[in-house]
């Protein structure tokens, strides 16, 4: 996450004037000290763009805060609680007396810690809705059976690993609860480094510096994708970066590529990316050299990992790489402040970091190339809070956009275009299955958005049987890829006016007509609801500006509105009938309205 | 040793969030009023990080004042 020292941290805070950055307010509950934590919270929080403020509870104080509400700590704003429970403080008998227990007695006892951690959760849900990151139960290194621990089915590994997977199951039914796993953590530190044995009998603070800075780090992880600050995009120099050596001057038999050392390095670095592509991650390339260079090693190199197929975009060409990663934000249709970049060349690196801020710009140091899995492994910026069929197929429908692309050039005229896409859509409403997908949709859409109005998979399940709504999706399939589920529509019902209280579309699909032929399927969701209006609303945001004027050029006429109100509305009167869909698309179809609506 | 001081009173005066000028070695977890358990921590870390050593947890619950610090990383040298 960061090679600074706490100093260096330190030093960093008190530079930065966060006062004017949006907050994040995360409470801790803990049975240890564990107040070193808040500067390295900060600094994370700093760097992602907003202002941490920090609550702890007090010491081993946790069932009281969470259960009886004590101290104030959780609460409707708080963002984010931590949970930090450590067994020697819950059960000294399951962690350090274990021998002297009778089976009996550790199953015991891990039930009363089973019932201790569910009333603690509902405890915390009763008062707050925030994410919380429960750091799961540390692994004993030297358990107490010795080496006959795990031979015995009732070790005292098992014991812990047992209430880890309780912990990980009630947390994974609550929603927006995660386990964090402290174990990942000591193995990157090592054991040795992430104890401080010194603090743990002076002031039960177990955790070393080193530790505590890969918690945080840890935490963030599951912290950035809750604020829309994950990474979407990972841009890669080519050069002495997928491979060692100048293709340009090495040529596709001096470049250092494969299976064994030194070529090794850049096969295992190509790898790791590529399991970052299968988990939806967009890889593209920047690189200044002759195109034709780089796809010939993609083309016929044997060791090559990476396929042309696995690359949504590049930009090869001799020019500096700012203009090189803003053609391609350009090319995929996504924010600047969505891509990593990576590249060996420390002037290049620099001056990416001087010219696009946005941009996280990651250093490889040309003379270390066997640490740069790791480096790639380790940045934690991609990480996601669920994974959905979109998500694994991403690759691939960038992949598809890029060839139709490629179509559009060869196609005469823009309708005939489209009409060659063979493009097939098909709305359903809401349903278990597709409620994930489309609550993701309302988080992260921005650009095509009238609303913007956020909602969590719950909300959506609500309103969808709530009897007064009709939430729906639409899928997108043509001739080169399914794009799954990329639009939703919510409408709200209130005395014969449906109100359109959600009308998106992901980016992606965006200049093919989708838009035109979604607004009249939901008019005739309206229209089947029996409505005689339909009220649609733009809220401006600092992205949605391509959309001020949908509601307009489809036949809406704009209502008066209370002066210095920021939000537009528009009403459509059913009774002219709802117009008729492009007539590109090969098939468009809608499931029948369900009868509770 | 001069030199010794200022780098410790420097280091002191950031942990607790004090202008060096307010220190000498007389300050002590006594009459520093932000220098508690916690904040102590913290200067044991910097310092750590500072003279690049490892304090043992006696010398840690012994040196609550600047004088005693400085005793302790001269007793390294």
């Amino acid at each position: 996450m960061t090679d600074l020292s706490f100093s260096e941290i330190q030093e960093y805070l008190h530079r930065h004037d966060r006062s004017e950055l949006p907050g994040l307010t995360i409470s801790v509950l803990r049975n240890v000290v564990v107040e070193p934590l808040e500067p390295y919270l900060e600094y994370l929080a700093c760097r992602m763009g907003f202002n941490a403020e920090v609550s702890f509870g007090s010491y081993d104080n946790v069932f009281q805060e969470a259960v009886g509400g004590d101290g104030g700590l959780l609460g409707p704003e708080t963002d984010a609680v931590l949970v930090f429970l450590k067994l020697e403080g819950l059960s000294w008998d399951l962690a350090r007396n274990f021998n002297a227990l009778s089976g009996e007695q550790v199953r015991a006892e891990a039930a009363r810690l089973e019932e201790h951690f569910s009333r603690v959760l509902s405890g915390i849900r009763g008062q707050t809705g925030a994410m919380v990151l429960w750091h799961g139960l540390e692994l004993p290194a030297y358990p107490a059976g010795g080496i006959l621990d795990s031979r015995e089915g009732e070790g005292q590994s098992a014991a812990v690993a047992g209430l880890n997977e309780f912990l990980k199951k009630s947390l994974r039914s609550a929603g927006n609860c995660y386990l964090v796993d402290l174990n990942l953590c000591r193995l990157r530190v090592g054991d040795k480094d992430f104890y401080d044995w010194r603090y743990w009998h002076i002031g039960r603070a177990p955790y070393s510096r080193e530790a505590l800075r890969e918690i945080a780090g840890e935490d963030f992880r599951f912290i950035r994708p809750l604020k829309g600050r994950n990474k979407k995009c990972l841009v890669l120099d080519c050069d002495n970066t997928l491979w060692g050596g100048v293709v340009g001057e090495d040529g596709l038999g001096g470049i250092v590529l494969g299976r064994t050392y030194p070529g090794s390095a850049y096969y295992e670095f190509q790898q790791e990316a590529l399991e970052l592509y299968h988990r939806g991650v967009i890889l593209a390339l920047c690189s200044r050299n002759d195109e034709e260079n780089v796809w010939e090693v993609f083309r016929s190199h044997p060791d090559m990992v990476l396929r042309r197929e696995h690359i949504a975009a590049a930009r090869i060409a001799w020019q500096d790489k700012a203009t090189g990663l803003r053609q391609l934000a350009r090319d995929l249709n996504i924010g600047l402040d969505s891509m990593v970049f990576m590249d060996d060349s420390e002037f290049e690196v620099e001056f990416v970091r001087e010219t696009l801020p946005e941009v996280t710009a990651i250093h490889l140091p040309a003379d270390k190339a066997v640490e740069n899995r790791e480096i790639l492994a380790a940045c934690g910026l991609f990480d996601t809070l669920s994974l959905s069929e979109e998500d694994r197929k991403r690759g691939a429908m960038y992949q598809a956009e890029a060839q139709r692309k490629k179509l559009r050039t060869q196609a005469a005229d823009l309708l005939n275009y489209l009409k060659s896409l063979e493009m097939v859509l098909t709305l359903s409403f809401a349903d278990e299955l597709t409620v994930p997908r489309i609550a993701q949709l309302t988080q992260k859409t921005n650009q095509f958005n009238l609303t913007t109005r956020r909602y969590t998979e719950e909300e959506i399940r609500n309103l969808a049987q709530s009897g007064r709504a009709d939430v729906f999706c639409l899928r997108l399939s043509d001739r080169f890829g399914d794009s799954g589920i990329i639009g939703v529509g919510i409408l709200r019902y209130d005395s014969g006016r449906a109100l359109i209280d959600e009308f998106l579309l992901s980016c992606r699909v965006l200049g093919r007509g989708v838009e035109d032929a979604f607004i009249i399927r939901t008019l005739k969701i309206a229209l089947g609801r029996g409505c005689r209006s339909a009220t649609g609303e733009y809220i401006p945001t600092a992205r949605n500006g391509q959309v001020k004027d949908f509601y307009e050029k489809h036949g809406f006429a704009a209502l008066e509105e209370a002066r210095g109100r920021k939000a537009k509305s528009f009403s459509y009167d059913l009774g002219q009938g709802v117009g008729s869909e492009p007539a590109f698309f090969k098939e468009i179809t809608s499931e029948r309205i369900p009868d509770n609506g | 040793m001069d030199d010794l001081r200022a780098r410790v009173v420097k280091i002191v005066g950031r942990v607790m969030d004090l202008p060096a000028e307010l220190l000498d070695e007389k300050s002590s977890m006594d009459d520093v009023e932000s220098w508690d358990s916690l904040r102590h921590m913290n200067l044991v870390m910097a310092l750590e990080e500072e003279f690049g050593l490892s304090f043992t947890d006696e010398e840690i619950v012994e040196m609550l004042s600047v004088e005693i610090i400085l005793e302790t990383l001269k007793s390294r040298r």
